[in-house]
């Protein structure tokens, strides 16, 4: 989807630098290379990325992808636009909403708010890396059976603050869980039933469906 | 005259929502997630004025960023010299490559105007010496009178008076997925992947925009972020997308920001309301006289497309009063139109009618829920208030205004709701295939309220399946047509034609396979017969099977901060009617909804717009509040059973006595009343007089 | 937003070199990017500083604890010693913001951080803070602003990380112009009690690098009130620490956030608690010397009561 421009620099790698010493490197030599690499590191380490785009390596769901982007372009921009990670949405592109709820090495964040070419290097997860061949995790079973959504749109924001909350502390209270939470929005208005779902997958007990259904013709 | 079966497994039923596994996994493709081959981001140009006669737009240097393949203007400003009325107006948009690229060409836009004086709010537009948002009319029009009986003569023989005035604020939608349309007409062919509630009508807005046979036409929205009212029709940013991706010979993708949504997408008007009531002295209500103004916008509701969008609503609402004199107007203002938002009018109504139906209880020293059943004039209302007051412990919980010890206080109050929610006139398509399989197909919307579900619930009953085998199909015009997804007429309307369709399904089944009753287990066997040729056969909304008129009372239990003005609602109590209840779980889930929408609208919920500068200034989630899970309250739920009324629609009865049931908690722990929502802590420490010695310093 | 290049720094010498006069340090980002896409803020590189060694320890000490401006607001909220022996700091931390900006925030980002003001937040509106005529807030709806300013802007602090460390003597160490400075918070904000563009006194370059927190007071508490129940800005906060003997109170100090363009302390209203022990009278007292000089908006005079009550709230969560 992004127009592909011209690369803005050249980058050395220390593991290029150093190959391309070839086996016969002498040992004694060696230091010295090491050395030179080091501030190679530190160069390509200060080294300017864009304005234009530059390759970017997000890895998503234990995947690398490979985008070239410009350095303004936002995580949340990135699955959306520059590949066909849709699942977090946009809202408010603003960090207000949670919609746009991914997790960085297992913390979850706003990814509207997260520059991609600044999420290089970490594990990034989104609602699609959940399921694991296909069976649902404990968590996104709990949404299901406990109906805590609605148009969904919000959902896989929630989704991702309970699975980071759960790995965190497997044994929230209810108190914990509306704090974790507090970040994620929802306009249908499913805030009970997702408590009941994430206390429900954190093996804490639930009260049974208090709906109470009256036959009207049996009224006094 | 067709029945529903009086054996429900599934009907009625918890059963899961058919949808949930492609929701929670990310699966499920809004509108905004199309990728169609080769699209284009779009974005829209915005006034910037409040009011202003747009001379010249120049889209010259927009045009000639690299990836920009379109720039046009907005219906209306393709000509010079047009008056614009609000800031946030649509003025021209861009497509391009890449949502930086439209950034950089929306900066280079460059409008020519001349700005004009405006007026944002209504307390200045109603001013004889306010500008004038029309030339030709003052801003505030005539009342619309309507009278019963002889209004003043009754007063005089109340036994009891009172008075009261109450405001309510500009409320907008704001769905999660904002407004906006992934359009693909480019070629011969249009595709329309628009987030609506109303499929068929976005597709027959769109040819009609495009000047093209709606058969030429395909609209599918098979999931969508949420309406409440505010999606129907193509709206400005679809004839915009349309036309950009007629320019770019391109899909075009064009979603509002959230930015956008606060401006031009529609809210629920305000009301000023001037009430005055008065009762005799058995608590019966014998006169009633409301004064009240509110803004739907620059013009009137009709402007936006679908739905009531006056700010008129009915008075005295739920109540019958022998006598009453109604005068309502509207008081226009440079800001966005309003569009109609779940349960149009009720909301706003409910507030003033049962803020002073508790003033009266409270100065005739009568039960609030008391004085309720004495003049509610619905039998299934009045059996609500006994059951939910015992159920909430209303007698035990109640006490005097103002009563409760120690700064903060507890009180709670009740309120009561009335709606339609019936409706007609869906098509829908049933194939069965010779292995068994079974797919419905009708173009009718899921907002999220179920509507999926409902349709595989009806089916596995009455064909003895289980809901997993049904195959269900929504939201694209190449199906059966269905109404819009407003008025809480959704279920009424599908609900019949699916009874319909797999009423007409399993009778030719059974005719073509010679299997006497292809239900439940014999199901396989009789399609198996079919060889190899499905049937499709085709079904209606018939009559029978769904009514209207659901009602709902709610009680509100709440803990005010004196000190600080904070509010939190510990627990609603919910009665809810409606008929034949389809899929429980999801009916749940929308009274859950609307209640906290109501909360919302009572607590946090107002568009602000600037005096000087005429803008929206909370046009985001940081300071447009919308309640989190924190502030959700306890929710108690009681549904009457009434199948023999047939399926009817909830969706809006549940939001609207909530805000009214809350601000009567209120006003009782305080001892005296918030009239204005939201109750803010602000408003809260004014009432209890802890501003009383505080005065503004003279301006710096 | 912007086109702009994007740097990672290794060093805070050489961030400092990279950002020039056209850049701004790119930490969690929260604060910048929402700028940027309002095309408040433009600049032309973000100089990545996550990378800066050391800037993300939170250090125990004896006299003093030492927090990297890297660390996370998360980081702090979660740190269980930092619960138990600077409580003040851990109960501010866990109000920002949601759990979202609390994992990438960081402790410079916060103090960092620019006015919230609805005004000043708008693109379309050049207000006195971005150097237009007018303070659009004395003129319009100024619910949410300060009941004390040293100028024509009435934009308050919203930084809760300020409030917690102003009560408990905090120093920022900054690095200006290639040397490391020591400001106390008061130093760090007033600037902004001054000049209506200021949000702080930080100059463009200027780099926090840590927060030295003397432990010598024994206890601290931080309390804000708004109108949701979580995630929401303060619409006041009160911060309190002291040294707690019996009931009595030495070394007091009370700070007021989200009233003022600087976390908000009277000398008067300290010196006044030191040796009392605290009761509803004191209390009052100690608001009544805090509130002395307030000015009073139109529509913000509602924040008087409340300050008064987390006033009150705050010391008695010390002596709790």
């Amino acid at each position: 989807m992004s127009e592909s421009k011209p690369k803005d620099s050249f980058s050395v790698s220390r593991r290029f630098f150093l190959k391309s010493f070839g086996a016969s490197a002498a040992v004694a030599a060696t230091a010295q290379v090491e050395a030179v690499a080091a501030e190679l590191e530190k160069v390509n380490a200060e080294k300017v990325h864009g304005p234009g785009t530059v390759p970017v390596t997000l890895q998503v769901n234990g995947k690398p992808l490979k985008l070239d982007l410009e350095p303004r372009v936002t995580l949340l921009e990135a699955l959306r636009n520059h590949s066909n990670l849709t699942g977090a949405k946009e809202v408010c592109d603003r960090g207000t909403c949670g919609a746009c709820t991914v997790l960085l090495d297992d913390k979850p964040i706003y990814s509207c708010s997260k520059l991609a070419i600044d999420s290089q290097g970490a594990k990034i997860t989104t609602v699609e890396g959940l399921a694991k061949d296909g069976k649902l995790s404990p968590i996104q079973q709990a949404f299901i059976d406990q109906d805590a959504l609605m148009c969904g749109f919000c959902t896989p924001g929630f989704i991702m603050s309970v699975t980071a909350l759960l790995k965190q502390n497997p044994r929230p209270t209810a108190d914990q869980i509306k704090h974790a939470c507090s970040g994620n929005l929802c306009r249908c208005g499913t805030y009970p039933r997702v408590l009941q779902a994430a206390l429900k997958a954190a093996g804490a007990p639930i009260a049974n469906n208090k709906t109470e259904v009256i036959s009207y013709a049996k009224l006094a | 005259m067709p029945s529903w079966p009086e054996k429900r497994e599934y009907i009625g039923s918890h059963a899961k929502r058919i949808d949930a596994p492609a929701k929670v996994t990310g699966a499920a493709k809004y509108p905004s997630d199309v990728q169609p081959e080769g699209w284009l981001y779009g974005m829209i140009y915005r006034s910037k004025w409040p009011k202003a006669k747009i001379v010249k737009i120049d889209l010259e240097k927009a045009k000639a960023v690299p990836g920009i393949k379109a720039a046009v203007f907005a219906p209306r400003f393709d000509q010079p010299d047009q008056t614009s009325r609000y800031y946030g107006e649509e003025l021209a948009a861009i497509a391009g490559t890449t949502k930086q690229a439209c950034l950089d060409a929306l900066r280079l836009i460059q409008v020519e105007v001349k700005e004009m004086p405006f007026v944002v709010r209504e307390e200045d537009a109603k001013e004889d010496t306010s500008p004038r948002v029309w030339d030709d009319q003052p801003n505030l029009s005539k009342p619309r009178l309507k009278e019963n009986g002889d209004v003043d003569k009754a007063f005089s023989e109340c036994d009891a008076v009172v008075e009261g005035f109450y405001t309510t604020p500009v409320q907008l939608h704001h769905p999660l997925e904002t407004h906006g349309n992934t359009v693909s007409a480019g070629g011969d062919e249009i595709t329309i992947w628009p987030s609506t509630q109303h499929v068929v009508g976005a597709r027959n807005d769109l040819a009609g925009h495009l000047n093209v046979p709606q058969s030429k036409v395909h609209a599918i929205c098979e999931f969508m972020g949420g309406g409440f009212g505010s999606k129907f029709g193509l709206g400005a940013e679809g004839g915009i997308a349309a036309r950009l991706s007629q320019a770019a010979k391109a899909p075009v993708k064009l979603m509002l920001t959230r930015f956008d949504e606060a401006l031009a997408v529609g809210n629920r008007p305000s009301s000023f309301q001037k009430i005055k009531l008065g009762a005799k002295s058995d608590g019966k209500l014998h006169a009633f006289e409301l004064d009240s103004y509110g803004t739907a916008g620059y013009g009137s509701g009709g402007a936006s497309g679908g739905g009531s969008a006056s700010p008129d609503f009915p008075a005295p609402y739920i109540y019958k009063v022998p006598n009453t004199r109604v005068k309502q107007s509207t008081v226009v203002v440079n800001a966005g139109v309003a569009r109609a938002f779940r349960a149009p009018g009720h909301p706003t109504a409910s507030f003033g009618m049962e803020s002073i139906m508790d003033e009266l209880a409270v100065k005739m020293n009568i039960d609030p829920v008391e004085l309720r059943i004495k003049n509610d004039p619905s039998e299934v209302r009045r059996k609500e208030y006994t059951v939910g007051a015992e159920r909430f412990g209303w007698k035990e919980k109640y006490k005097k205004p103002g009563s409760s010890v120690g700064p903060v206080k507890t009180g709670i109050g009740c309120a009561g709701a009335t709606w339609g929610g019936g409706g007609r006139g869906t098509k829908a398509e049933a194939l069965v295939n010779p292995d068994g399989s079974f797919e419905i197909r009708c173009c009718t919307q899921d907002l999220g309220t179920g509507s999926k579900t409902v349709i595989a619930l009806i089916a596995a009953d009455l064909l003895g399946l289980k809901p997993e085998q049904i195959t269900v199909k929504v939201g694209d015009t190449r199906y059966p047509p269905s109404g819009g997804s407003g008025g809480s007429t959704t279920t009424a309307s599908v609900a019949p034609a699916i009874y319909d369709v797999c009423t007409k399904a399993l009778a030719e089944l059974q005719k073509q396979s010679g299997v006497e009753d292809a239900r439940g287990a014999n199901w396989a066997g009789a399609c198996k017969k079919l060889g190899i040729t499905p049937l499709t056969v085709n079904g209606q909304w018939q009559e029978g099977l769904s009514s209207s008129g659901a009602g709902g009372v709610q009680f509100a239990e709440v803990e005010v901060d004196t000190e600080t003005g904070f509010t939190k609602v510990k627990k609603i109590v919910c009665v809810q009617d409606g008929g034949l209840i389809v899929s429980k779980l999801t009916c749940e889930s929308q009274v859950n909804g609307g209640i906290l929408m109501g909360i919302g609208y009572a607590l946090y919920e107002e568009r602000v717009m600037d005096k000087t500068s005429g803008v929206v200034l909370n046009p985001n989630f940081e300071t447009y509040k919308l309640l989190g899970l924190s502030d959700a309250p306890e929710i108690d739920i009681v549904l009457l059973d009434m199948p023999e009324r047939g399926v009817i629609g909830i969706g809006e009865p549940v939001t609207i006595p909530t805000a009214a049931a809350v601000a009567n908690a209120v006003a009782n722990a305080l001892g005296v009343r918030v009239n204005s929502l939201p109750i803010t802590p602000q408003r809260v420490l004014d009432a209890v007089g802890k501003l009383k010695n505080i005065v503004p310093a003279a301006a710096a | 937003m912007n086109s702009f290049s994007y740097v990672t720094a290794t060093s805070p010498a050489s961030a400092h070199e990279l950002v020039g006069a056209d850049g701004r340090y790119l930490a969690g980002g929260m604060d910048l990017l929402s700028e940027m896409k309002e095309y408040i803020a433009q600049p032309k590189v973000l100089v990545n500083i996550k990378s800066l060694p050391a800037l993300n320890k939170i250090q125990p000490g004896d006299k003093s604890w030492t927090i990297g401006a890297n660390v996370t607001i998360a980081d702090l909220e979660d740190h269980a010693e930092l619960k138990k022996v600077l409580p003040g700091i851990q109960q501010a931390a866990s109000e920002v913001g949601s759990r979202q900006i609390r994992n990438f925030g960081t402790v410079g980002g916060n103090l960092a951080q620019h006015s919230r003001c609805w005004y000043y937040r708008h693109r379309d509106i050049h207000c006195l803070k971005k150097g237009g005529d007018m303070c659009y807030a004395r003129h319009g709806d100024n619910r949410f602003h300060s009941l004390f300013t040293g100028n024509t802007c009435i934009s308050p602090i919203v930084s809760n990380l300020a409030i917690a460390f102003g009560a408990l003597d905090a120093s920022v160490i900054v690095l200006k112009g290639g040397k490391e400075q020591k400001m106390t918070i008061d130093e760090l904000y007033h600037e902004a009690w001054r000049n209506p563009e200021a949000h702080n006194s930080l100059e463009p370059g200027d780099l926090i690098l840590r927060v030295e927190v003397p432990v010598q007071r024994t206890k601290s508490a931080y309390l804000q009130m708004s109108e949701r129940s979580d995630f929401d800005w303060a619409i006041v906060s009160c911060a309190a620490a002291a040294t707690v003997n019996g009931n009595k109170l030495n070394q007091a100090r009370v700070v007021l956030g989200a009233v003022s363009n600087i976390p908000y302390q009277v000398e008067a209203a300290n010196t006044f608690l030191e040796g009392k022990s605290l009761d509803e009278a004191t209390t009052s007292k100690a608001a009544d010397l805090l509130l002395e000089k307030a000015h009073v908006q139109p529509f913000n005079g509602y924040k008087i009561p409340i300050t008064r009550a987390l006033i009150h709230r705050t010391l008695m969560k010390l002596v709790a």
